[in-house]
């Protein structure tokens, strides 16, 4: 009869900020085999094999914001994940106008084509290099 | 050197990954496309995450959690990641738990081995971990966005 008492919630990681820290990277973590070449003890963020970009990354980024004060760590990896969505996305978008210039490589300018044209990356407009 | 918070790069290696496993085979993907891709991605980052922080202030909270991303996106009009985005949480919620279970299981045993040593060091250590229930998803979190 092992069952230990049923954990407290993940949101109750609430108010550690952005558990980046946490205590438990004392287990050790799984492969997560990605390209990260971040040490994987210590106090780095353990990379979960959900997600392919780094979630330390991702938080120093969130933590960019002044107006941002903590983030719980749900909150860290959806955000990584919804990164790896869009980059598919507009990777694919970006082709569609590569293929009408009858090219097999993507490009720059297909991006900015997809930019333009996509009401979804509006918010890209004026911000790339 | 002060650095502009989309200086903060995403790791090349990964996001040139996350490309051609969205493309077919025999497409390439210039370097200025690439990079280009790769910033977009960090402005989406920081988009998304002031986007959240909105809900969360609205809200009165001061930490950013998983639903106020979930509404940042909708927001965002990418309505289509919610769903992918929603079992990727299920899973890396579970993930998790299992990962707290396991390391507080292993605390207790560590705390046992230490005691029982105090008292005779013949003793087998019990190291193996009891099958933990997967209680599935006991302390369900609280779909604050469904």
């Amino acid at each position: 009869m092992a069952a230990t008492a049923p954990v407290a919630p993940a949101e109750s990681e609430l108010d550690r900020s952005g558990a980046e820290d946490e205590p438990r990277s004392a287990e050790p973590e799984e492969d997560a085999g990605n390209g990260q070449t971040g040490p994987t003890a210590g106090a780095q963020q353990q990379q979960h094999r959900l997600a392919k970009l780094p979630l330390s990354r991702i938080k120093a980024l969130m933590k960019a914001d002044p107006d941002v004060s903590l983030a719980s760590q749900e909150s860290v990896f959806i955000i990584a994940k919804a990164t790896e969505l869009f980059v598919e996305m507009i990777a694919k978008d970006a082709l569609v106008y590569a293929q009408q210039g009858k090219r097999k490589t993507l490009q720059r300018k297909d991006l900015d084509n997809a930019i333009e044209a996509i009401d979804e990356f509006a918010f890209l407009e004026g911000t790339l290099d | 050197m002060a650095e502009r918070p989309e200086d903060l790069n995403l790791p090349n290696a990964v996001i040139t990954r996350i490309i051609k496993e969205a493309l077919p085979d025999g497409v390439n993907v210039s370097k200025e496309a690439r990079k280009a891709i790769s910033q977009a991605a960090s402005i989406f980052v920081l988009y998304a995450t002031s986007c959240a922080n909105n809900f969360a202030m609205k809200a009165k909270r001061k930490t950013l959690n998983a639903g106020d991303v979930m509404s940042a996106m909708e927001e965002m009009e990418f309505e289509r990641f919610l769903q992918p985005l929603r079992q990727a949480l299920e899973a890396y919620k579970k993930g998790q738990k299992g990962k707290k279970e396991a390391s507080e299981q292993k605390r207790k045993e560590k705390k046992n081995i230490t005691d029982e040593n105090d008292k005779s060091r013949d003793e087998e250590e019990d190291e193996h971990m009891d099958d933990e229930q997967e209680g599935e998803n006991e302390g369900e979190e609280e779909d604050a966005w469904s």
